[in-house]
């Protein structure tokens, strides 16, 4: 098997109480497939409550799937193993200076990682921690810094420190690219490009930037309401939407 | 006519590291029946710029300006009652996070019809008046293109979505018939299907009523569909400002080449995932800003002469303030 993440026919159902004995059943997501190879992005667009962040909780093992399987270079594993599932799959959330402990300085937050999810030893992890840090433009004193000193885009840098510092195999950005400024976003997508180059990692973008999917992802998934409308590779997605609310999204975004 | 005319404007703010300069000397017009976009990275100050024509800036901030007109009267000059009169009759400002800028504890039918000002009613018998408060305030709905008036009328502004709490706030500031619209990033929090409608209903407001409308955002290419003139800031410095067709076929100040050059979507023979352009470094927080010029720093082509601000320079309609402007070839002077 190739295909790195394998997901088949996966959905969630949530149930929200709306009495005391009745209870409402949302579907959250439905009948999801897609295959992810290493090396690839793929985006997932689609507006609020389309399913997307359910998407990557279910993913990374926030949230349990109702049904469906998910296949790591095709084995399948239950999700709720973090420590053997996190290091395939990471996750960056959307806002990094609300996601990273103010109290803690860097080293320490990403120590804590190493030690939950590997053997290595304080001194390979150091190690480990000073080679990730300069492998995303930081430098060795960076990681005695607590996180208030970092302005936002090196925020969103110490937060894919974190998320790579297990050498992941998949990367989830659920719109992680959306609060930063322009030049910002500019230099952190340049970072993603360059790590995928060397590093073969595969990208799960979630967005709703469409300009930005454009530019970075393979393949597009869109989402409407729990279901995929289209998924395809971006240029197909992009120049022949099938269903009209892929349209309607897609046309809103070139005006 | 020139509508706001704003020439030098410095906010300044005093803390106890000394004097933070947030705003340096800025230029703003606007015509009538004109929308300028207004563009700057977080931190530029362009929300500033924009609460200090609101004039709701905190007492803290020291406002100075050569001019700062409306309508030909100096607003800064005024007695306060006469200025709050004038702001409150003729401008008008939609909040960035519309859910959080309106009252969580009143139903959004009390907050329109309280935004309705009173010489809208004028000629009503006072026992009429609730009835065609009401009234207006349906119709405001209808305006900005929400159908189910009685469903928003009685919800409060929790359990509304963010594109729908945009559209009530749009309606509030329209309620008065401003001259003015200032649209504070006003579709951060939406989807681009909600953007397109919202930039819409703007853009036919400014048909229909020849209301001005200064569209603040920090990307670039919404403001560049839906603009007339655009202003660039960089860290409260103005960095250059004219028409946007003009402005982007031809950037003269290396930032606003840099922000044009980090999207995409203006550069139509950039690779599929090539590398985009990007300047090095990052936003000088307020407290360490460089002297002079404020790119300086980051700013590819920066040479000794750059730490003395540079002037505002003019060609045309054209305005930017740079030492070594770049030119369309790309060669420097």
């Amino acid at each position: 098997m190739s295909d790195l993440i394998e997901v088949r026919n996966l959905g969630k159902t949530y149930r929200k109480a709306t009495g005391l004995f009745k209870h409402k059943e949302i579907r959250a997501l439905q009948g999801v497939s897609f295959t992810l190879q290493a090396g690839e992005t793929l985006a997932v667009v689609g507006e609020t409550g389309s399913g997307k962040s359910t998407l990557a909780k279910l993913l990374v093992g926030i949230e349990q799937p109702d049904q469906g399987e998910i296949l790591y270079a095709g084995n399948q594993i239950n999700c709720s193993e973090y420590r053997k599932t996190n290091q395939f799959i990471r996750y960056i959330f959307q806002d990094a200076a609300r996601s990273l402990n103010p109290n803690q300085k860097i080293a320490e937050i990403l120590h804590a990682v190493l030690r939950y999810s590997t053997v290595l030893s304080a001194e390979q992890r150091e190690q480990k921690i000073s080679q990730t840090l300069r492998l995303l433009g930081l430098l060795n004193e960076h990681a005695n810094y607590y996180p208030h000193m970092f302005s936002g885009g090196q925020l969103q840098r110490v937060a894919l420190a974190r998320a790579l510092i297990l050498d992941p195999k998949v990367l989830i950005l659920d719109e992680a690219l959306t609060a930063l400024d322009p030049s910002l976003r500019a230099q952190i997508v340049n970072l993603l490009l360059d790590l995928q180059q060397k590093t073969g990692i595969a990208y799960l973008l979630i967005t709703n930037q469409l300009r930005l999917v454009r530019h970075f992802a393979d393949q597009t998934m869109v989402l409407h309401q729990g279901e995929v409308l289209e998924y395809g590779p971006t240029a197909q997605v992009f120049q022949q939407p099938k269903h009209d609310f892929s349209r309607k999204l897609i046309g809103s975004a070139q005006y | 006519m020139q509508l706001l005319d704003i020439r030098n404007l410095t906010l300044e703010l005093e803390t106890p590291d000394g004097i933070v300069r947030a705003v340096d000397r800025v230029n703003l017009t606007l015509r009538e029946g004109e929308i300028r976009g207004l563009v700057g990275e977080s931190g530029s100050g362009k929300s500033l710029i924009a609460k200090a024509i609101m004039g709701v800036l905190h007492q803290r901030w020291r406002i100075s300006a050569d001019r700062f007109s409306w309508c030909g009267e100096d607003l800064l000059r005024l007695p306060y009652q006469r200025q709050r009169e004038i702001i409150s009759r003729d401008i008008a400002m939609i909040y960035q996070e519309p859910s959080r800028s309106m009252d969580p504890t009143a139903p959004i039918g009390e907050q329109l019809a309280e935004s309705i000002p009173d010489h809208r009613l004028e000629g009503v018998s006072w026992w009429q008046k609730g009835f065609f408060r009401r009234k207006r305030a349906i119709n405001l709905l209808h305006k900005v293109g929400i159908r189910d008036h009685q469903a928003v009328l009685h919800s409060y502004p929790y359990q509304l979505s963010e594109g729908v709490c945009q559209k009530i706030s749009i309606a509030m500031a329209i309620a008065k018939d401003p001259k003015l619209l200032i649209a504070d990033e006003p579709t951060t929090a939406l989807e681009s299907t909600t953007q397109a409608q919202l930039f819409r209903l703007l853009a036919s407001f400014n048909q229909l009523k020849g209301t001005s409308i200064l569209l603040i955002s920090h990307e670039l290419e919404t403001v560049a569909k839906n603009t007339d003139t655009v202003s660039v800031l960089y860290c409260g410095q103005l960095v250059e400002a004219g028409e946007t067709a003009e402005l982007l076929k031809n950037p003269r100040h290396p930032y606003t080449d840099a922000l044009i050059r980090s999207v995409p979507e203006f550069q139509p023979d950039l690779g599929f995932k090539q590398q985009l352009y990007a300047l090095h470094g990052s936003i000088p927080t307020l407290q360490h800003l460089p002297i002079g010029c404020r790119l300086g720093p980051r700013c590819p082509n920066a040479r000794r002469e750059c730490v003395k601000t540079p002037q505002l320079e003019r060609q045309q309609n054209h305005f930017y303030s740079c030492h070594f402007p770049i030119h369309r070839g790309g060669t420097n002077e």
